[in-house]
């Protein structure tokens, strides 16, 4: 692999600031971990010796598992810190809690942090590698990347292809890693969903904004479809999951009035019966599971990414 | 018996008479005696108590009334570990300000005649730049009960503010202006809706792609036009404190033109930022409020300044204890220490840019701001009686800010590895040359 050539970084923060050439280099490295999942024995050499942190501040399933067995097929050995974050605000501060587990050994931190910014803070306190699982409404980098990898194993390049967002993009950050990196790889990128979750200025990065979806339901693609969070029902942003579903709800009937090889998508959880119907989420056109499945190879690439890296830069 | 202090071919440039040229400025016991050319012959034959005179050599410096500031945080009482009255003022000094308004926003808050007896008391033993106190407008800043304001100012309070009022009752805030106007002293008050204030950073694109919440600029615009308007009412003399916003300039402008008595300030790193810093690395220096806005507003505070709808400038001096601002961007407290900064900053991106010249610069940290604080009878003019108060500063020295080159006690500067113009040499302060 030639690695250190095209990766350099030793922490993964986010897609903004990565090129196209680095997002496609992790991409192709995870299409060589994919095989990986298919042996028998699952288990790849890479990270032997290493010591694997996950450090999660709000709650998760899917992603926490899916790094956990990324860093286990590798053979890094692996810790699992859960922190309440109502402790961390009166007790130890982020950078000590970090360089505590520094202190232990650790060489990647993986990071989950209701704060925007904190695997920033992170990264720049310590030497140890660190990878945003998720931070705030920022960046969720590694779905947005096996985001990406799914609708790349589907059609390849994705330039000029058309992929709709479908949802409450201001507090997504699964939206904001999709545009940024969509975008780095020329992809037509529309943000489908209530004025008062789509902020406007996001115009400035060459996107299309919809508030009507079935203006546009034949003209995507791809629909990504964002999970819609019932409290931001109390906070007056939309009126109603009822009339949230009557708007953008993808039903079969929806469903049906799109392209015939449409691609569904979800990062989950589902609400099912809300963002999306029961048979859309189980049916032809779906490939939420397979997002999963990806999921786990894009992260085994991007953890021994960042080791490298780091290993070659004398860190 | 008495000392004088005899400045020497300085570039005097007084904002208050309009002079700007090369002359000597005579400081007699701590009061200005002359202004024109002197040597230390003429000084003895006229001022007969004169026993010693001190010569500044200022060849190559501007000489400039001590600088006003409108607003600074002092962090005492109740905030002593990141600043005191007394290191404060001291700090003011290596900044070239020889009068500071402190901020009630104290623990407890600055709300009885106690408490501003305290501040003047400090800065008295301090002996550097004089510290007055800005006093609340209502007892504990809520709100609610008046403060005793006729007290006050016979305490020496120079202002009422409830800086960052917690109640959004508008009925309070006009009565309270009412009464203020019996005093004739200003009411500076909070340029933010508080309901439209919760947030990290400015509302907009740079916000919505860091993922951190953003505040309004609508909050600050209905702040101040809602403050005008109330202002206008009570004949009141509203001061609005740091502005960021283009339509909150715009509110001030249309208030001065109805003949409201409206002065307004601009904090001097509001003119070097905008939001776009704070996205690129989380830095929780760049977290003040309110925040850094974008490149439309900074060109809107230059033309507010410009066409003197903005009349003064300050400091905004904030210090942060070092633990809390290494915090997650979204918790850290908001704050930036500016005082050693300010007058820098000014040179740097208003005259060196020619937005505005050294004179109309200096008018915003003199003249303008005293008048605001009513000092302007005894400070903020090189003329004959007045403070002998100097700022004597090189106008072409660069600086590199550093965490060693700052005095302040805490070093939470937006300014950090950043190379400023304009560095103050010495300050002459209560008959004082503090040399830097």
């Amino acid at each position: 692999m030639t690695t250190a050539v095209a990766w350099k970084r030793k922490d993964l923060l986010g897609l903004e600031e990565l090129s196209r050439e680095e997002i496609l280099h992790v991409l192709d490295t995870a299409n060589g971990f994919k095989e990986i999942s298919t042996r028998s024995i699952k288990k790849a050499p890479a990270l032997r010796g290493k010591v694997v942190l996950n450090l999660f501040f709000e709650p998760s399933t899917r992603t926490k598992a899916s790094f956990s067995l990324a860093a286990q097929r590798l053979s890094a050995d692996l810790v699992d810190i859960v922190k309440e974050a109502s402790s961390a605000v009166k007790g130890e501060s982020l950078v000590d809690t970090g360089r505590n587990l520094e202190a232990m050994g650790v060489d990647i931190v993986i990071v989950r942090h209701q704060q925007a910014g904190a695997p920033a803070l992170l990264a720049r306190s310590l030497d140890a590698c660190v990878v945003n699982a998720g931070d705030g409404t920022h960046e969720h980098p590694t779905q947005g990347l096996l985001d990406i990898f799914t609708m790349r194993e589907k059609f390849g390049d994705l330039a000029g292809k058309k992929i709709a967002l479908v949802g409450d993009i201001t507090h997504s950050r699964v939206a904001r890693s999709n545009i940024w990196g969509l975008r780095k790889l020329g992809a037509e990128v529309g943000l489908i969903g209530p004025k008062t979750l789509i902020p406007g200025s996001l115009k400035e990065l060459g996107v299309n904004i919809h508030y009507n979806l079935d203006e546009v339901v034949d003209h995507y693609d791809v629909f990504n479809i964002l999970r819609i969070q019932m409290e931001r029902q109390n906070k007056g942003l939309f009126p109603s999951v009822r009339e949230y579903h009557y708007l953008y709800g993808i039903d079969s009937k929806r469903l049906s009035r799109m392209k015939p090889d449409v691609v569904i998508m979800h990062p989950g959880p589902i609400n099912r019966g809300i963002e999306i119907s029961q048979e859309v989420a189980d049916g032809e056109n779906s490939v939420i599971l397979r997002q999963v499945a990806n999921g786990l190879a894009v992260r085994m690439a991007v953890l021994v990414l960042v080791q490298s890296a780091k290993e070659a830069h004398g860190g | 018996m008495s000392k004088a202090i005899l400045v020497k071919g300085g570039r005097v440039v007084d904002p208050a008479s309009g002079h700007d040229k090369v002359a000597d400025v005579l400081v007699v016991a701590g009061k200005f005696a002359g202004i024109g050319k002197f040597n230390e012959r003429d000084v003895h034959k006229q001022h007969a108590q004169v026993t010693e005179v001190e010569t500044l050599d200022a060849k190559g410096l501007v000489v400039a009334p001590g600088l006003i500031d409108l607003r600074a945080h002092m962090g005492e009482p109740g905030h002593d570990s990141e600043e005191t009255i007394a290191h404060g003022a001291e700090v003011a000094v290596h900044g070239g300000f020889t009068t500071v308004a402190c901020l009630p926003d104290t623990d407890p808050p600055l709300d009885n005649v106690a408490a501003a007896l305290f501040v003047k008391r400090q800065s008295e033993k301090a002996g550097f730049a004089e510290v007055h106190p800005v006093c609340a407008l209502t007892k504990n800043r809520e709100g609610k009960e008046l403060t005793e304001i006729g007290q006050l100012i016979e305490a020496g309070a120079v202002a009422f503010s409830d800086e960052m009022r917690p109640s959004d009752e508008p009925g309070g805030l006009l009565r309270a202006m009412r009464y203020a106007a019996m005093f004739d002293r200003a009411v500076i008050e909070y340029a933010q809706d508080p309901g439209l204030a919760g947030g990290a950073m400015n509302a907009g694109y740079e916000a919505t792609l860091a993922g951190l919440p953003g505040i309004s600029a609508v909050g600050e615009e209905l702040a101040v036009a809602r403050a005008c308007m109330f202002a206008r009412e009570a004949g009141c003399h509203y001061h609005a404190p740091k502005l960021t916003t283009r339509n909150a300039v715009r509110a001030v402008k249309r208030a001065q033109k109805l003949k409201v008595r409206v002065t307004s300030e601009v904090c001097a790193h509001h003119l070097a930022f905008t939001d776009e810093v704070v996205r690129r690395a989380y830095d929780t220096n760049f977290k003040v409020f309110p925040p850094f806005r974008s490149a439309d507003d900074v060109a809107w505070l230059k033309r507010g300044l410009k066409e003197g709808v903005i009349t003064c400038i300050s400091s905004g001096h904030h210090p942060v204890a070092p633990q809390e601002k290494e915090l997650e961007f979204g918790r850290a407290p908001f704050g930036a220490v500016g005082l050693e900064t300010a007058l820098s900053v000014v040179i740097t991106k208003l005259v060196n840019t020619g937005d505005l010249t050294l004179i109309e610069a200096l008018e915003k940290l003199t003249v303008n701001p005293a008048g605001v604080l009513r000092l302007q009878h005894k400070k903020a003019a090189i003329a004959a009686g007045f403070d002998g108060d100097l700022c004597l500063f090189d106008p072409k020295a660069e600086w590199e800010v550093t965490p060693d080159a700052l005095m302040s006690r805490t070093k939470n500067s937006p300014f950090l590895g950043a190379t400023l113009t304009g560095k103050v040499r010495f300050t002459v302060t209560r008959g004082r040359v503090i040399e830097l």
